[in-house]
């Protein structure tokens, strides 16, 4: 239900002239007016038994009259003023101190006469009538009053529960508005009650104006002055005390002042420092800056970090190494097994530094699936060279200033990454391995791919430039090496920058060999285990390798090793057994079951399916292609999370299969009347590149031709239009994934037969590499009966 | 007496526009005859009391005065609120020409505003 309580109804006043007799309450400060309420406290005897005579009568009303002079303790009639106001009492509590009350104006009375003077004042008091003039000017008095008031009100009531502007929105009386704004001020009693006998409202809002005016410049005044006193004082006279109790303390301690201590610190270091010319400039420079600061200042921190870096840094080169080949060589080899080509790589680099030790340091790039030993192969060239080596990890790093370092002018500005690095290292030509390249961040705050290009820039990194640091830092002594999964994900630039070395992944054999030279005796040391109290053979290695992992690296190899160190460490430990040798058989009491099925190629293929390789970042992969007819169709139809690339691979192949159908001895009815749906299994899995158009050829023409492809025959290769079988990357990594799910023979592009030297020779012994450089040889080498013969039985 | 911040502390009400008329709680009923208004008006003298109703506007309003006045005896706590009050309510719906029957039943004034048919 809608309930309306108009403003407009007011108090019940009496009619004007009506006459009271009343108890009269004179206020020392205060003036009360109509309509306002005013907690107030009756400590007086005389004003106690007013309020006592009120609270004796059925209705609780009282005449509220201000004093002429506060300081009047025992006011008499002459000394109040004649014009008052009629209250009621809504609330009374008692308190040590007298009466705490709660009062409400009613109405304006004039006191005609005094009908008791003794005890406590009572008086005889008329109704005066409501001023209620109207008017433009009554309008502009009380607009300029709200905007006054308010401010006032703002200084002097920061919480009152007033809204002034909130009371004209809801259209109240300009009185109202003038006497609850007199209300709040603290206007001298004079002024106060002025407004009260005021009888029209222009006069009422004139007087509240005036004294507003007033007001405002007094209240900013002092709380001006007020403010400043208290910030200033309390600040450095705090300051100053403080500072005085320390010097005492210091006196006491025999120490001196310890920012004259410091500064003279950095000075020696400084003098001592061999410092390029320009670098000492600046350093000299920052150094007296730092001697007239007040160590409280903001910028003395700063500065005194600043000038701990630059004393701190390699600004000269150090003395050359002398690099030992052969010694590097067997670092290389005892810390990695096989990578020939990059070790070979990597000895030339050495072979350029020794001979020319003023040269560029070479940027090198590693790219390869997790686990392949990229990061400790930086370790190893880092310690053949004899350098310390510093990695940063440039993953999900998306601000430019953590590589290039914040200006000194921001708080809490810090040198970047690379310079922290450095001055870690502590040398000019530390081995610095940026990890995970591939995967930088792009944030709003710049782009630190573009940053790193300025790194590995050889023209520009003989002068590069930190933001903190802002002097010219020479970084061409820095062997860089950035590590990625995949390159697809490099920018551009950035990768003309650097020389790009792939590690492969590993088959079976060579992951066997990496667990006996490397991983079994790293494992067995960190779980306190000697050489003869666990052995683990190379069959039992194998089958953890095909069973219980699925990675082109050796990480989750050498956990599972881990696993198996510490279990027998516990037997060990625990007095039940003195040596382990473990056996293939005892893998499932020490690990559970087996993880992984070995990847069996599929036992039968129908017509329409083609095996396929993939590469991925983790290694290689077997995948199927699959395709089927959808008859009363036209279209193509492409499902398996394709990308973009594999998607038109497919519509060439198609396209391929269509306009050879007369050579492939197809009936041009089965595509005439069909569509074809083309799926790629795992389906969830994304998948590009042009390297799956061979296999999609052999699946639409097997398809096509109902003749079943050779299940024991695997083929990767780009196509185009005209049947050629074009060369694809991560050959190594598919035919070992070819070889790991028992495949026997892989057709491949003949433009890779370079890199079939890649493959370990166990694994080709196994397999039988077919090249090819036409799409109707793989056809004939793929497909059980070949074309030919399907021709003629057509 | 005088202005004094422990009052203002203890009543933490600053000086607002207020009316001096209080104001009676009330619960409006729809009943099947008409509505029902009842008003918490204890203490109230019905005598003191004058109900209007002016188109769906009704209006309550009157006078509590404090009738226990003795001789010798002395307030030390007075949060009832006396003298004049005033209720304005709207009906909802339109009532039309009414009839309106008043009862005081243990403190309560009861309002029944009647259609006539």
């Amino acid at each position: 239900m809608a309930e309306r309580e108009s403003d407009k109804a007011l108090d019940r006043e009496t009619p004007v002239g009506a006459v009271h007799v009343l108890a009269v309450v004179p206020m020392k400060q205060t003036v009360l007016y109509p309509h306002v309420a005013l907690p107030a406290l009756v400590g007086r005897q005389a004003s106690v038994e007013a309020v006592k005579a009120a609270l004796a009568t059925e209705e609780k009303t009282l005449v509220v009259v201000a004093q002429r002079d506060p300081g009047q303790d025992e006011p008499g009639p002459q000394d109040l003023y004649t014009v008052g106001t009629r209250a009621v009492l809504k609330q009374m509590t008692r308190s040590p101190e007298g009466m705490r009350l709660l009062l409400v104006g009613i109405e304006r009375v004039a006191i005609e006469h005094w009908e008791q003077t003794e005890g406590f004042l009572r008086a005889r008091v008329r109704v005066l009538p409501t001023p209620a003039d109207v008017g433009p000017e009554v309008e502009a008095r009380m607009r300029a009053v709200m905007d006054l008031g308010r401010r006032v009100v703002e200084i002097v009531q920061p919480d009152a529960q007033v809204d002034v502007s909130e009371m004209v929105a809801r259209n109240a009386d300009p009185l109202q508005v003038a006497y609850v704004v007199a209300s709040l001020l603290p206007l001298p009693g004079e002024q106060g009650q002025r407004i009260l006998e005021a009888d029209t409202r222009l006069e009422a809002l004139r007087l509240l104006n005036e004294s507003l005016a007033n007001e405002i410049r007094v209240l900013e005044i002092r709380k001006e002055i007020a403010g400043q006193a208290a910030s200033e004082m309390s600040k450095s006279q705090r300051e100053y005390v403080l500072r005085q109790q320390l010097r005492a303390i210091q006196a006491e301690l025999g120490e001196g002042d310890p920012q004259e201590q410091e500064a003279a610190v950095l000075r020696e270091r400084l003098e001592k420092a061999d410092l390029p010319e320009h670098v000492r400039k600046e350093a000299e420079r920052e150094l007296s800056r730092l001697e007239r600061l007040p160590p409280a200042a903001p910028d003395y921190q700063m500065t005194r970090s600043y000038l701990e870096l630059v004393l701190e840094l390699p600004w000269k080169a150090a003395e050359p190494a002398e690099i030992d080949l052969g010694k590097a060589r067997g670092i290389l080899d005892e810390d990695h097994f096989d990578l020939e080509e990059v070790k070979d790589r990597i000895l030339e680099d050495l072979a350029v530094m020794k001979l020319n030790p003023g040269a560029h340091a070479p940027i090198l790039c590693f790219v390869g699936p997790p686990g392949v030993g990229k990061t400790s192969l930086g370790q190893s060239i880092a310690r053949a060279l004899d350098r310390p080596f510093e990695r940063l990890s440039l993953g999900g790093m998306h601000d430019e200033a953590e590589l290039r370092g914040h200006r000194r002018t921001y708080i809490g500005a810090m040198p970047g990454r690379v310079l922290q690095a450095i001055r870690r290292a502590g040398r000019r030509n530390p081995v610095m391995m940026l990890d995970e390249v591939d995967k930088l961040g792009r944030g709003f705050q710049g782009d630190p791919a573009s940053a790193l290009l300025e790194v590995l820039d050889p023209a520009q990194n003989g002068t590069f430039r930190d933001n903190y640091l802002d002097l010219p830092f020479d970084l061409s002594q820095v062997v860089f090496i950035t590590t990625a999964n995949t390159l697809d994900t490099i920018p551009r630039p950035l990768l003309d920058r650097m020389e790009v070395l792939r590690l492969a992944g590993y088959a079976r054999e060579e992951k066997v060999a990496i667990a006996r030279r490397h991983l079994i005796p790293r494992r067995l040391a960190e779980a306190g285990l000697k050489p003869e109290q666990l052995e683990i053979p190379d069959d039992t290695v194998a089958r953890l390798v095909a069973s219980y992992t699925r990675e082109a690296g050796v990480r989750e190899l050498e956990r599972l090793l881990g696993r198996i160190a510490r279990k027998v460490a516990r037997r060990v430990a625990e007095g039940t057994a003195s040596s382990v040798r473990v056996l293939p058989a005892d893998l499932q009491e020490l690990l559970g079951d087996e993880r992984f099925l070995p990847e069996e190629a599929r036992q039968e293929l129908l017509p329409g399916v083609a095996t396929g390789l993939a590469w991925t970042e983790s290694g290689g992969e077997v995948l199927y292609v699959e395709a089927a007819l959808l008859p009363g169709g036209k279209e193509l139809r492409i499902t398996g999370s394709i990308g973009e690339v594999m998607r038109e691979s497919a519509t060439a192949a198609q396209t391929w299969v269509w306009s050879h159908a007369k050579e492939l001895g197809i009936d041009s009815d089965r595509f005439e009347k069909a569509g074809v749906h083309l799926h790629v299994p795992a389906g969830a899995v994304p998948k590009d590149g042009p390297s799956a158009g061979v296999a999609m050829t052999t699946a639409l023409a097997s398809l096509y031709t109902d003749t079943p492809a050779r299940r024991d025959t695997a083929m990767t290769g780009e196509i185009s239009l005209a049947g050629l079988v074009l060369p694809v990357g991560g050959i190594k990594e598919k035919v070992l994934a070819a070889h790991r799910a028992g495949l026997r023979r892989v057709v491949l592009p003949e433009g890779n037969r370079r890199d079939v030297k890649q493959i370990p020779d166990e694994v080709r012994r196994d397999l039988e590499v077919v090249f090819a450089s036409r799409i109707e040889e793989v056809l004939e080498t793929a497909l059980t009966r070949g074309v030919r013969e399907a021709r003629a039985r057509s | 007496m005088s202005h004094d911040p422990i009052a203002e502390l203890l009543f933490s009400e600053p000086a607002t526009p207020s009316t001096a008329n209080w104001r009676p709680r009330a619960d409006v009923y729809r009943t099947p005859g008409g509505w029902l208004v009842k008003l918490d008006l204890a203490g109230v003298r019905p005598a003191d009391v004058t109900v209007t109703l002016s188109g769906s506007s009704l209006t309550v309003s009157g006078c509590r005065r404090d009738w226990l006045l003795e001789r010798e005896w002395d307030h030390v706590q007075m949060e009832i609120a006396y003298n004049c009050f005033e209720r304005r309510l709207d009906l909802p719906g339109e009532p039309g020409s009414c009839r309106v029957s008043t009862e005081f039943r243990d403190g309560f004034l009861m309002v029944r505003v009647e259609p006539e048919r």
